[in-house]
């Protein structure tokens, strides 16, 4: 028996997965999705359907990121009880195979279930506001050129991406740590990591400088010149770096902290 | 066979719950493990499924460390804790997605276990009452066919009728090479169950003995007199005469009363020690 990975022993831990706990799992899924349906029509509604940009990339991060937090917080969330948290660690599966069943709910099937949720409502709304412009107006191209389907693409989508694989690891490693409301103590120790890294990021720059305006806690220093406000950023390879330490390496890192907590996780 | 090799853990490293413990648990017997509330019963059983790990020593089951968790160990053992985990599924949803991780699984069992034990097979598990949650447990487990079986409590919540279907369960599933632990404060659950008594109190093992041996050793009688230079283990008064527990000089044959060993072996840890090493 291999003691590692076995195709029929992860599929059954998938299907107990799944079945299981399918209020929260699927519950949790389908409120994000709702949510994101729900924010996309209301910020249409309340902008007159001028703020079509804005509903969509609202829905977008509202979804993907509220979405993947929760639901990253309640993958391993067996532990709140001495009972569960014993059946978890004593079901004749390897900690591969729970890590692996997490990553590939958090990592593979929520986000390609959130994109194609996405597309498919996206498209929609795009669609019934090209049919709703007059072929008529001069305007028409203009206007019809102006509202396209989301780009997935595009830097912002792309930043919520990487703001998703931050938050989610880290929402799983906090329900390793904390057995009890896991979300909230980890979302505090998160808060308290970036407050920290705004304060020191800040401390730095008034050193250096006298006309501080504000920092970014990784990246970048704003300072007053006259009226105006600029922006102080790292140089290039240095600022390349933290975007890859962001991109990949955190999350890398979170998620093989995850596995490690897993196979030493006692209660 | 369950060895463990001067073990020694603690909640934390500098007040040990057991220092340097060391026993070695042989196959085919059904060990009952007694102790006062916070003895550290529940505490040896976690180590020994690999729930907690040892600060010192180490622990194997079969030739395995429990702490890796490696399937290939856990899908021979099962452990009931005292409080029992059931999800919000059907008797036969959980068999369903359950069973296949043991496969010694024997379904017709599983259900003759449930009608034996009178567990309610309709509605969702999460909505029986503790009671019968813990007797499908102790159906499942005992299903699993698994060469050791740990359990915590098992007759916590359990009503009269029900105890001693249990008692009776355990003893019908009994085979050779098959280790059943049993824990429990509340030891008259075990009587003419067990064939060895594991006894702890704050972290020492006081006692590790089989039935057999505890009737050679020890007299379990009511008399009028306690002759003089007895070594009386336990001691208490009726009104026909004092019950003892005192050590079997004469080789009589009697019941033995797990609660008067329990208590005059946790009362009298330095006699006990005296009486089970004197030949």
């Amino acid at each position: 028996m291999n003691d590692i990975f076995e195709f029929k022993r992860f599929g059954l831990l998938f299907k107990k997965t799944i079945a299981e706990r399918y209020v929260q799992l699927i519950g949790i899924t389908g409120l994000a999705l709702a949510a994101t349906l729900v924010i996309y029509s209301a910020v249409l509604y309340f902008t007159g359907g001028m703020g079509r940009n804005l509903a969509q990339n609202l829905s977008f991060v509202y979804g993907i990121i509220g979405g993947g937090c929760f639901l990253g917080s309640v993958i391993f969330g067996y532990f709140n009880t001495n009972a569960s948290g014993a059946a978890y660690l004593t079901l004749p599966v390897s900690a591969f195979e729970k890590w692996f069943c997490g990553m590939l709910i958090i990592g593979v099937l929520f986000p390609s279930l959130f994109l194609v949720f996405y597309r498919l409502i996206d498209s929609c709304f795009v669609l019934f506001y090209h049919n709703g412009l007059n072929k008529n107006d001069p305007r028409y191209k203009d206007m019809y050129d102006a509202v396209q389907v989301y780009d997935f693409n595009n830097n912002f989508a792309k930043q919520c991406v990487m703001i998703y694989a931050n938050f989610a690891s880290a929402m799983m490693l906090g329900s390793l740590y904390f057995n009890k409301v896991s979300a909230v103590k980890t979302a505090l120790v998160y808060g308290c990591v970036l407050g920290l890294l705004y304060i020191l990021n800040l401390t730095i720059a008034n050193m250096l400088f006298h006309n501080v305006d504000g920092t970014f806690p990784f990246s970048a220093v704003f300072i007053k010149v006259g009226n105006d406000v600029g922006i102080l950023g790292l140089p290039d390879a240095i600022a390349n770096l933290v975007l890859l330490a962001i991109q990949f390496i955190i999350p890398g890192i979170l998620f093989l902290t995850v596995f490690i907590r897993l196979r030493e996780k006692e209660i | 066979m369950i060895e463990f090799k001067n073990l020694s853990f603690g909640y934390t490293s500098k007040k040990l719950l057991y220092k340097n413990l060391s026993l070695t648990i042989e196959g085919g017997c059904i060990y009952g493990l007694l102790g006062k509330n916070g003895a550290g019963k529940s505490t040896l059983l976690k180590n020994m499924v690999g729930t907690l790990f040892p600060l010192e020593g180490e622990i194997t089951i079969n030739g395995k460390n429990p702490k890796k968790r490696q399937p290939s160990f856990l899908q021979t053992i099962y452990y009931i804790p005292e409080d029992v985990f059931v999800p919000s599924l059907t008797i036969k949803q959980y068999k369903n997605l359950f069973a296949p991780f043991y496969p010694e699984f024997d379904e017709a069992n599983f259900y003759n276990y449930l009608s034996e034990l009178d567990v309610s097979v309709d509605g969702k598990l999460n909505k029986l009452s503790f009671g019968q949650q813990k007797k499908f447990v102790i159906a499942f487990a005992l299903a699993c066919n698994t060469k050791v079986l740990l359990m915590d409590e098992p007759t916590n919540g359990l009503d009269i009728p029900s105890k001693t279907q249990f008692r009776k369960l355990i003893a019908s599933i009994m085979y050779d090479d098959r280790i059943i632990f049993i824990s429990t404060h509340q030891v008259r659950d075990l009587e003419n169950m067990i064939d060895n008594v594991i006894i702890v109190d704050n972290g020492d093992l006081l006692l590790h003995s089989s039935i057999v041996n505890i009737g050679n050793k020890l007299c379990f009688k009511t008399i009028t007199e306690i002759p003089a230079n007895a070594k009386v283990l336990y001691k208490e008064q009726m009104l026909k005469g004092a019950t003892v527990v005192m050590e079997n000089i004469n080789r009589e044959d009697s019941k033995l009363n797990l609660e008067h060993l329990f208590t005059g072996v946790t009362e009298n840890p330095a006699l006990t020690k005296e009486i089970f090493s004197a030949n």
